[in-house]
């Protein structure tokens, strides 16, 4: 039986790398119902902020060509809410819990990272600095190298976690991020998050999403975040999670070719319910049938 | 909840493009279904285009299958609607709350059904499910809008429902079947002289305004039943929320997951 345990940030050792990722588990728990969320490697909470937040109005999500726009506005029941009605069922249920977390600006950030640190519980940050569908809501700090950085090792005085910086694609050069971001102290990388995209309804000569622009998830992007993975993982020493349209566990297993640490199902958690288990599963045969002995032998090992 | 992957047993073309598809079910599925409730239907191909699910309200089930109304509006409805008898297909359901029982205090009251267009397929869940387990419907009135004759579906069936004492009452835009006009005039007609009556309704959303708008003046409860677009059906991508007034404060507003916590809310609670 292949050894499927990654160490994603230092003290963080998973049991297998398959994660799903923030803003397509909800809250976790909605997913009991369908299997135990104890066996993936860690399940990323919806983004959180301070206060509560009701989202964008109007049309939030449309489908597109092989993927799909959200616009969904970050709604969250914030982290006080999060704490005492969400943490405790995560840790009924045996769930290792990393916590994604946004804010209009650095005081937001550290002053989460300040609550969240030293419970028990919460095995990591993620840092959103890249939702692309709030005019303040990360984006500002994750399209500029200097501003992620400053923004990082803001978070990581305020915290003894673990802080994964969870990457946009809607940067001329990701790589300069990533490598600001390690510098600064993020101890993992998490890429991609969605590209901006929209859609346009002809016939109303209207944008279809009430926010116009949204970001773009689904197989449609993993040749985009497969390629950023890549490339980032040729300059970072750093642990990275690839994200991005990753629906079945040979899509997994491309990404941790390509250099990733671990993997974030996301938009195929919408799909079928039990996606990220089964591509959990699924890597664990495929690397059982190839002989591997250790996950992190395959990790990487791109010819 | 169940998740499987089922077999069409039958797809019989209603209209030029309205598919009723009838799906093989485990007993456990068919006992968790109410009327209202839905289910997210896909292709289980693999190759994810289209890419998400759609939901379908369960329109009728019996004790190893069920039926959903297909209208062909994009291509997850196309591409549903040309699965012939033996096609697999990915189900996950029933999902949603469905309409609340009418307990034996509400029995006493008349019971107005309102649908419009493709609402139909939700309303007529509840007659057919009083139908296959012999209720009387007596008291029960149905008001059934379309655009014209040919958009009126299922009406065989819906007349057949008279016998156990359904008064189905149509109306269509262009007058071709029963009055011509708007499904809500029937409603406002009939609630004239039963003012304290239960009332379900189902439709396009700006019906679903008009019957609340009704509702309200004449100060009668009632529930609508929405349709808004999600990737999941299970309360996690919130792509469907609708915003609602808030019960614990009349000046603020919350929003409530159309899959999970509806499709069918209080008419009083929705602001459109």
């Amino acid at each position: 039986m292949v050894d499927l345990k990654v160490e994603i940030a230092p003290g963080v050792t998973l049991k297998n790398p398959v994660l799903t990722a923030s803003g397509t588990f909800g809250y976790g728990r909605e997913y009991a119902p369908y299997f135990d969320i104890s066996k993936l490697g860690a399940i990323i909470t919806k983004g959180l902020s301070w206060q509560p937040k009701i989202g964008n109005s109007g049309v939030r999500i449309t489908e597109t060509a092989c993927g799909m726009l959200n616009a969904i506005g970050l709604e969250n029941i914030g982290v006080e809410r999060f704490l005492t009605d969400e943490l405790p069922i995560l840790q009924k249920l045996n769930a290792t819990v990393i916590v994604n977390i946004f804010g209009n600006n650095q005081d937001d950030y550290a002053n989460l990272a300040a609550k969240l640190d030293g419970i028990i519980g919460i095995a990591a940050l993620e840092i959103n600095i890249s939702c692309p569908n709030v005019k303040a809501g990360g984006i500002q700090f994750g399209i500029d190298p200097q501003a992620a950085a400053k923004l990082v090792a803001a978070v990581r005085k305020k915290t003894s976690l673990p802080l994964i910086t969870k990457l946009s694609p809607n940067v001329s050069d990701i790589v300069m991020v990533a490598k600001a971001v390690e510098e600064a102290g993020s101890d993992s990388l998490s890429l991609i998050n969605t590209l901006i995209g929209m859609a346009i309804d002809l016939d109303r000569k209207r944008p279809v999403l009430g926010n116009v622009t949204g970001g773009l998830s689904g197989p449609a992007i993993k040749p985009v975040a497969l390629r950023m993975v890549y490339q980032v993982a040729q300059v970072v020493s750093i642990p990275i999670i690839g994200i991005g349209g990753i629906s079945n566990a040979r899509d997994a297993l491309e990404f941790l070719l390509a250099g990733a640490t671990a993997v974030e199902v996301g938009t195929a958690n919408f799909i079928n319910p039990r996606a990220a288990i089964e591509i959990a599963e699924g890597v664990e045969k495929y690397l059982d049938e190839q002989g591997c002995v250790k996950v992190t032998d395959f990790i990487g090992s791109l010819a | 909840m169940y998740l499987f992957n089922s077999e069409v047993v039958k797809n019989q073309k209603l209209t030029q493009n309205i598919f009723r598809l009838r799906l093989k079910a485990a007993n456990d599925f068919c006992r968790a279904a109410t009327p209202g409730k839905f289910v997210m239907l896909g292709s289980d191909d693999g190759l994810f285009d289209p890419l998400l699910r759609r939901p379908f309200g369960i329109c009728r089930w019996g004790s190893d299958w069920f039926e959903v109304i297909i209208k062909v509006v994009g291509r997850g409805s196309s591409q549903l609607s040309k699965f012939e008898k033996g096609v697999s297909v990915a189900v996950h359901g029933p999902l949603g709350n469905g309409y609340p029982n009418n307990n034996p205090k509400n029995d006493q009251k008349t019971l107005f059904l309102v649908a419009g267009g493709m609402g139909i397929a939700s309303i007529a869940s509840y007659l057919f499910s009083a139908l296959d387990r012999n209720q009387s419907l007596a008291g029960t009135f149905l008001f059934y809008g379309a655009a014209n004759y040919s958009e009126l579906i299922l009406l065989n069936e819906l007349t057949a429902a008279d016998a156990f004492g359904l008064q189905l009452q149509t109306i269509t835009d262009d007058g071709s079947c029963g009055r011509q006009g708007l499904v809500t005039q029937l409603l406002t007609h009939e609630l004239q002289s039963r003012p304290q009556s239960q009332v379900f309704a189902c439709g396009p959303e700006p019906m679903l305004k008009s019957v609340q708008k009704v509702l309200l003046e004449a100060d009668c409860d009632g529930y609508l039943s929405l349709e808004n677009r999600m990737a999941c059906g299970f309360g996690v991508c919130l792509g469907c929320v609708q915003t609602m007034i808030n019960k614990d404060d009349d000046a603020n507003v919350k929003t409530a997951k159309v899959c999970t916590q509806g499709p069918v809310f209080p008419a009083r609670q929705v602001i459109f």
